[in-house]
């Protein structure tokens, strides 16, 4: 029987040392921004403000974080109503190779991100446009549209056709059935997949990388760009907003739709 | 009337369908066309048809060079994956308590919905050579140690990064285990490692070829940790292509590049197909 222990024992020790690995990272994030030397310094020596205050004063920074919000704004509205459609389209249209669409509509999760950032530089570079605001907007709906199709499908599979039957037998028209039964009902699953469009958005980096002008750019790129060469507290207060962000929408996510049904890969 | 609602309803695809026609199928079909390209048919006029790009990727040595690096990286996270994962998946496919399973799932979450970039930052922070692993070292008397700027570093990083797809693949096929079999052979007298071992294990290689086979795409198509973490003296792909066009200017080599490491992704996403269709077939079965 100890033998049982020992095996219990570290059966959980892994896990503990698993949850330690995963989560110590982001900790230290937050040990680094609020720490007061411009180096990493471990143990901490105090606690101070400055960096999130060098953070909200930069202009380099905050047009960054200005463009990403207006991006992930504008990608979470286009993705929504493209990935919405779909996902009924695909549902209820009733047309042939399902299957195969939605293979089709979730493809952009499956090949390298960095891809679809490339081939639409190329086209973009051939059709000579330059590297326009919704290019950029284009390329993250491409990976963002697959969320929404995603959630939208897990709430149309589930959802009791009875129901648009009945509204339809008491008199109602399809339009009108549409909009005061389907519509509700899928909600939950169209803002779940919202949400996701616009942190994948948010954090969006790969896509990005060939989209951006010079001087113009994301917040990931203008982080990553300030890695290069400097590693100062100022990484860490910016950290620490976007994984504040990703907090909210993750408690969001969980008030709204709960998280279990969006972990299936 | 059903069948002409049903119709119209259909046509709720045709957005979508135009949307990635034009800006996802046909980039990636213009991206094959310039590989085989001498230039910019835009600015230059006299473009012709070469394969040049892909005898440049096959005569030189250093291109094979970056590719193995590339798939050794990838190889390398996906064992290290698979390794932490297995423990933890298992755990919570097993977890009785419902509110212990939502915070382990939070714990697994959080770091995936935290950026690429900041998590490679947190690893820097860490791993640095003034990093905070090196200063508790030296305050304990230790030499410190260069535990980035090489593969070792990059494959940490990836390995946080995939850990949580990992984690999530495994969870859903251990969980649609059923319990009852483990327990049965340990009623027929196996230890429980042995019935760990002999019943659920086996029934869980769908799940760890399919958590694989994602953790592998998506370590070989990575750029961000590699290039940060490698302090850029490794070369991989993904590197490799974004250089072609950012100090080169070469796009059709970039293009060249771009279809290798679409090959390579294509050959995954279908073997990835297989072993879910099988994965799922073996829940109908159950």
């Amino acid at each position: 029987m100890l033998s049982l222990k020992i095996g219990r024992f570290l059966y959980l020790a892994a896990n503990w040392a698993v949850l330690a690995f995963l989560l110590l990272p982001i900790a230290i994030i937050f040990v680094f921004a609020l720490n007061p030397t411009p180096y990493i310094e471990f143990p901490p020596v105090g606690i101070s403000l400055k960096w999130f205050d060098k953070f909200f004063a930069s202009s380099q920074f905050m047009s960054a974080l200005a463009l990403s919000l207006e991006v992930a704004a504008l990608t979470t509205i286009a993705a929504t109503v493209l990935g919405a459609s779909a996902a009924l389209g695909i549902a209820r249209g009733n047309v042939p190779g399902s299957r195969f669409i939605t293979a089709i509509m979730l493809s952009p999760l499956m090949l390298p991100a960095i891809l679809t950032g490339l081939a639409l530089f190329q086209t973009y570079v051939l059709m000579d446009v330059g590297r326009p605001l919704w290019g950029l907007v284009v390329g993250h709906c491409l990976v963002t549209v697959p969320y929404v199709v995603r959630t939208t499908l897990a709430v149309l599979h589930n959802f009791d056709l009875r129901l648009e039957e009945a509204a339809r037998n008491l008199g109602a028209s399809p339009q009108r059935t549409f909009f005061e039964v389907t519509l509700p009902l899928i909600k939950p699953g169209v803002i779940a997949g919202g949400i996701f469009a616009f942190i994948v958005s948010f954090d969006q980096f790969p896509v990005s990388l060939f989209l951006v002008t010079p001087g113009q750019e994301t917040l990931p790129i203008t982080l990553f760009n300030y890695l290069k060469y400097d590693l100062d507290g100022t990484i860490g207060a910016a950290s620490v907003v976007s994984i504040l962000l990703a907090a909210l929408v993750v408690i969001g996510l969980d008030r709204t739709v709960g998280l279990r049904s969006y972990v299936k890969l | 009337m059903n069948r002409t609602g049903a119709n119209v309803m259909g046509l709720a695809l045709l957005p979508s369908a135009l949307f990635f026609a034009l800006f996802f199928f046909l980039p990636i079909g213009l991206m094959a066309v310039m590989s085989f390209l001498t230039g910019n048919p835009v600015v230059m006029p006299n473009v012709t048809a070469t394969t040049r790009h892909y005898e440049r990727i096959l005569d030189d040595p250093y291109y094979f060079e970056v590719m193995w690096t590339t798939v050794r990286i990838g190889l390398y996270t996906t064992a290290a994956t698979l390794i932490l994962g297995y423990p933890l998946a298992h755990l919570m496919a097993r977890i009785k308590s419902r509110s212990l399973h939502a915070l382990l799932l939070m714990a697994v979450l959080m770091p995936m919905l935290t950026g690429i970039v900041v998590r490679t930052f947190a690893w820097m922070a860490l791993l640095s050579d003034k990093g905070v692993v090196n200063q508790i070292l030296q305050a304990l008397g230790f030499a410190p140690m260069q535990l980035m700027y090489n593969e070792f570093g990059i494959v940490l990083g990836l390995v946080h990064i995939y850990l949580p797809f990992m984690i999530l693949t495994l969870t859903g096929v251990i969980g649609r285990i059923d319990e009852r079999l483990e327990q049965a052979a340990q009623n027929l007298g196996a230890s429980p490692i042995r019935a760990f071992i002999e019943v659920t294990l086996p029934l869980s290689v769908p799940g760890i070829l399919a958590g694989s086979l994602l953790v592998f795409a998506l370590a070989i198509s990575a750029y961000v940790t590699p290039i940060l973490m490698g302090g850029f003296q490794i070369m991989t792909l993904p590197i490799l292509i974004y250089q072609q066009i950012s100090a080169n200017f070469n796009i059709g080599f970039a293009a060249a590049l771009g279809m290798v490491l679409l090959t390579l992704s294509l050959i995954l996403v279908f073997a990835y197909n297989h072993i879910l269709a099988a994965v799922s077939g073996q829940r109908d079965l159950a």
